[in-house]
């Protein structure tokens, strides 16, 4: 039987059974087939955003919203509902006892990875329903420069997923685990948030592209620089 | 920091610094007066927050590279200071800032960064107090103080997008600081600021020094119990 | 609350002064902290070197 003496135990340990590529593949495939499954995180969300917005709309009902504004309240709901989404994606491992399964079989880098590709996957679909819904029901938000809100949209939400993956694999080796989420990924994501709220504005007000590369320099640049230290980082924090 | 002359030095140097900064007279600043010699006790206090955020990260990877616990004490020690002195830096600037802007608060970018920087503080400690194992809490702190601080400059570049300056020489009239940063300070105040600048923080190398030396013989007497 | 403000506002010197105030009760209260873990950690090793005996 091979794993029955230490020794090979520890080849195992040292040589994962996947390569990294089809580990990462292989990762993004389970999470996603357990998704489908019970889409318990996709159904739990969708209420959460249907909820949220309500209560804006209720509190902002007869009041004229400024563009700015309402590029803030997009975000908002946005980080929060990523918030509870992605809180659970290295909990669930650790609560099925999964974690020392995946240490086996897969490379760190590749969970990481596998992880990340299935997360960015949630939020884009969240987000475009998050989005369609807040056009529909939000009167004055009309975005005028289309192109400028897509790259927004589409390295936003993926350093979101890329810094809130990162932190949720922290969070799994803590104890309080739900409180303590929000708390360590706000200050790493605020400049992230910063950013995009900025370039939803500009988008709202028509401005040029031009006007909003600069924004899309530093979202790039953030994307690049948590992804590339998360990836570094991950060995630490899974294989502890 | 180990002979008794340079603490006495410290202590001595730092008072000097009070007596020049508060009795020597400056020139005529305008809009600031007598108030702009807030530049010599609380610009140290902001400086002295992001270095003991540099030495926590620091040490932090100095722990993930070695797996010595006395790391770990350091990195904490650091950032147990660094929260010290970014509440120091943040009440004085706020009470400053009652009397030249009007209000306590103003979201000012280095407001504002100040702010996110006692958010990180205030994060990296509720991590470390969630975590029992001590391996685990050191590990886990230090990668996360190593994440914080990669994240902390894009700050410097989106802020003054989003709001303008109020600080001195951030404005159109720029009495000390001008938009490139550089120095409109009479030499004399150059002279005090410098000196004030360099007391302070040999004084926080030796609170450092004592406070991690307490937390390795509280560690050492704890793993001699057990 | 306004004369003081008054005060202060034309006595601008008087803010520094505070500020300063500030900061030596910040170390001091640092220190005080410190001085508390080093006691606990003196009573710890005088409660062992009983038990040692």
């Amino acid at each position: 039987m091979p794993g029955s003496d230490c020794s090979s135990l520890k080849m195992k340990r040292l040589r994962p059974i996947l390569s990294p590529m089809r580990g990462a593949v292989a990762i993004f495939s389970k999470d996603l087939n357990s998704e489908l499954r019970t889409r318990y995180a996709l159904n739990s969300l969708i209420m959460f955003v249907v909820v949220t917005l309500s209560i804006i709309l209720f509190s902002t009902a007869g009041e004229t919203v400024s563009p700015s504004l309402s590029a803030g309240i997009l975000w908002i709901i946005v980080f929060f509902a990523a918030m509870s989404g992605l809180s659970r994606s290295f909990v669930s491992e650790e609560e099925r006892g999964t974690t020392m399964t995946l240490q086996l079989w897969v490379e760190p880098s590749s969970v990481l990875v596998g992880k990340l590709l299935f997360n960015s996957l949630l939020i884009y679909v969240l987000n475009l329903m998050i989005i369609v819904a807040y056009m529909l029901t939000m009167p004055s938000f009309v975005v005028k420069s289309p192109l400028i809100f897509l790259i927004t949209v589409v390295m936003g939400t993926f350093g979101l997923s890329a810094a809130s993956t990162f932190i949720a694999a922290i969070i799994s080796k803590a104890n309080s685990k739900g409180t303590l989420y929000p708390v360590l990924s706000f200050p790493i994501l605020l400049p992230l948030l910063m950013g995009v709220i900025d370039a939803t504005r500009l988008s709202v007000e028509g401005a040029t592209f031009g006007e909003a590369a600069g924004d899309f320099k530093i979202l790039l640049s953030y994307c690049v620089v948590v992804t590339t230290v998360s990836v570094m980082l991950f060995d630490f924090v899974w294989r502890d | 920091m180990k002979k008794s002359w340079m603490k006495i030095a410290i202590g001595v140097w730092i008072a000097a610094v009070l007596v020049v900064g508060i009795s020597m007279p400056i020139g005529h600043i305008p809009g600031l007066g007598a108030k702009a010699r807030i530049i010599y006790f609380h610009v140290p206090m902001s400086w002295l927050a992001v270095l003991a955020f540099f030495m926590s990260m620091w040490y932090g990877i100095m722990y993930l590279r070695r797996k010595d616990m006395k790391h770990d004490i350091k990195s904490a020690s650091a950032a147990e200071l660094g929260f010290a002195f970014s509440i120091l830096a943040t009440l004085t600037g706020s009470i400053w800032a009652r009397f030249s802007w009007g209000s306590f608060w103003n979201w000012d970018p280095r407001e504002t960064s100040i702010f996110v920087l006692l958010l990180i503080y205030g994060a990296y400690f509720s991590l470390r107090s969630a975590i029992e194992v001590e391996e685990r809490r050191a590990t886990l702190s230090a990668v996360y103080s190593i994440v914080a601080f990669v994240t902390v400059p894009f700050f410097v570049f989106i802020m003054p997008r989003l709001m303008t300056g109020l600080h001195p020489g951030e404005g159109s009239p720029a009495p000390i600081l001008n938009a490139n940063g550089k120095m409109y300070m009479e030499a004399s105040m150059r002279y005090v600021f410098y000196a004030s600048l360099l007391g302070f923080t040999f004084l926080y190398i030796w609170l450092f020094n004592l406070r991690s030396k307490v937390g390795i013989l509280s560690y050492n007497n704890h793993s001699e119990i057990e | 609350m306004g004369s003081l403000y008054n005060f202060l506002n034309t006595h601008s010197l008087y803010i520094v002064l505070i500020i300063v105030l500030v900061i030596w009760l910040g170390i001091f209260i640092y220190l005080y902290r410190l001085d508390k873990k080093v006691n606990e950690l003196y009573e710890q090793n005088e409660s062992e070197k009983e038990n040692m005996k």
